[in-house]
């Protein structure tokens, strides 16, 4: 995937001081309190929590979706402003275009770059294969399975090169089946590219199994309870 | 694509005769099998309208008067008649011909319009919040009760005709496509702006995409209310078009060209739904059937 990557390979997270609250009809709801969380350049860094922690909300606040009521969330020392393609995405719910075919949906954000479309072509072609997904290339996505959409998700979010990978329980609608071999795949392509990924998940195994590092959420207002570093040979990529 | 069964063949015998490997008959099969569904559907539908065309056929021949009267109720056989001698005439080919001719131009426009505004209303609120009221005060009168202050906006006959037909179906395809424009999964945008996209691809790549199935919904209804319109104001203001052949057929006691003008207008009006499912299969090539 080296050809498809431009940038050298930094992308350090830092949040600190944050908080932020949702302003409702009663009030605002503090959703998140007095959080600081950093990824190292390279890191796979978890973030694990009850539902309805704040989770996605910190989350959403690092891809630049949401602003923080207090604090600052910077890449390289920049701060987050706004969505941005160094910042890939996964979601739950696959959001896939389904209007468009797997490899226009990994195409995607290099058609947004301007990269012509026979590159772009190539390029996209060469990511699928690596994700074992090439026979799938002219497929529109409702007739995908569900870990293969995911699949899909995660190498378009990848397909620009983005300094950071940002994962909202991915495979939190997976079969348990389906989720150990997602989290391979996951932990394959991490080691390959060297990016720096936060992810997000309500299952500790799962925190555990994928991670260097794992933070753990408490909820009302939401907070860090604990950082918890992962020695290697409890994880699933030393294996 | 080969069968399953013509590898199992020896070698030599599918080299000499490729083709009737599968024998004829067990592709019949699995193409029957395949289509039963589709098939059973065509033979229903073929006999219940034989059924219908005998039911009329004894009513009529009968002069059958029970509560509803159909003395005067042409034939089948006798609309025949008058279908074959319509089809030599070039006027009725003519009126056949405008109303097809009004029902594009209306329809055409009601889109080109119809369809931008309604991607910009759920765009923009400021457009929305303007234009919405407007549109909801003059949405429900019918497109008949415009007919006697289009006679009075429009120069000649001709285009307030069309101009009826272009509000008809205009707010179907306005409100349809507003509709879709609401029903956005946000997810998508948000997974857009993370790939980069700006609001120009944005509203290009996910809003219209992901709006086009409302948008051929609010298309196949505003055809059919184009057709109601188109109808109601050629028997009114007419002269020429098919409603106003069917009127006019009334007026001159040919009751069998009143029949014909009505499976003309129903025929018409399905060719040009099926014209827009086409159209909408080829735009959305994603969609299931
Ligand atoms: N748009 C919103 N408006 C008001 N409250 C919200 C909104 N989104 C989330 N919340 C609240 O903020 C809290 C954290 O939500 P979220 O970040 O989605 O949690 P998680 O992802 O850990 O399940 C929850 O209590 C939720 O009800
Ligand atoms: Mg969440």
């Amino acid at each position: 995937m080296n050809e498809v990557r431009t940038k050298p390979p930094l992308g350090r997270i830092e949040v600190s001081n944050f908080s932020l609250s949702y302003e409702s009809i009663d009030g605002a709801v503090q959703a998140v309190t007095d959080t600081r969380i950093h990824v190292d350049p390279g890191e796979f860094v978890s973030i694990v929590g009850p539902s309805g922690c704040g989770k996605s909300t910190l989350l959403n606040a690092v891809a630049g979706f949401l602003k923080p009521t207090t604090g600052v969330v910077t890449v390289d020392g920049e701060p987050v402003n706004g969505p941005s393609a160094e910042r890939g995405m996964v979601f739950q719910q696959y959001s896939l275009f389904p209007w468009k075919t797997v490899r226009e949906n990994v195409e995607f954000g290099l058609k947004m770059r301007g990269m012509p479309r026979s590159q772009r072509e190539r390029a996209a072609r060469t990511l699928l294969g690596l994700a074992g997904l090439e026979a799938f290339e002219k497929h529109y996505p409702e007739r995908l399975s569900g870990g293969m959409k995911q699949r899909v998700g995660i190498v378009r979010a990848l397909a620009t090169g983005p300094k950071v990978l940002l994962l909202d329980e991915p495979f939190g609608a997976l079969d348990a089946q389906t989720r150990v071999i997602m989290q391979q795949i996951l932990t394959n392509m991490w080691q390959r590219l060297k990016i720096s990924v936060l992810f997000v998940t309500h299952d500790i195994d799962e925190a555990i199994f994928l991670s260097d590092r794992v933070y753990c959420m408490t909820a009302r207002p939401g907070s860090i309870k604990a950082e918890i570093p992962i020695p290697l040979d409890a994880r699933g990529s030393s294996r | 694509m080969p069968s399953a069964g013509a590898e199992t063949k020896p070698a030599v015998a599918s080299a000499m005769t490729p083709g009737p490997t599968p024998s004829f008959a067990a592709l019949a099969r699995r193409w029957y099998r395949l289509n039963q569904a589709g098939l059973r559907a065509a033979v229903i539908g073929a006999i219940s309208l034989a059924a219908f065309l005998v039911v009329w056929h004894l009513l009529t021949t009968y002069r059958v008067v029970f509560f509803v009267r159909f003395v005067n109720v042409p034939t089948p056989l006798a609309v025949y008649a008058s279908f074959t001698k319509a089809m030599h005439d070039p006027k009725f080919l003519m009126h056949l011909l405008l109303s097809c001719r009004r029902i594009f131009i209306g329809f055409s426009l009601a889109a080109i319009v119809g369809v931008p505004l309604g991607l910009i209303m759920g765009r923009f609120k400021l457009v929305h919040e303007a234009v919405f009221p407007v549109a909801e005060v003059l949405r429900p009168i019918p497109a008949i009760a415009w007919v006697p202050m289009a006679i009075m906006l429009w120069p000649t006959n001709e285009q307030s005709i069309v101009f009826i037909t272009f509000l008809g179906s205009f707010f179907p395809i306005l409100v349809n496509t507003l509709h879709g424009m609401s029903l956005v999964d946000p997810v998508l945008v948000r997974a857009a702006q993370c790939l980069g996209a700006r609001e120009r691809s944005i509203f290009r790549e996910v809003y219209f995409p992901a709006s086009l199935p409302h948008i051929f919904t609010g298309l196949t209804v505003g055809m059919g209310v184009a057709w109601v319109s188109l109808i109601a104001a050629e028997m009114i203001s007419g002269q020429y078009g098919i409603g106003y052949f069917t009127w006019e057929a009334y007026s001159l006691v040919q009751y069998a060209d009143i029949a014909l003008g009505m499976i003309a207008i129903g025929v018409l009006g399905l060719a040009s739904s099926l014209l827009i499912r086409a159209a909408g299969r080829l735009v959305m090539p994603w969609r299931p059937k």
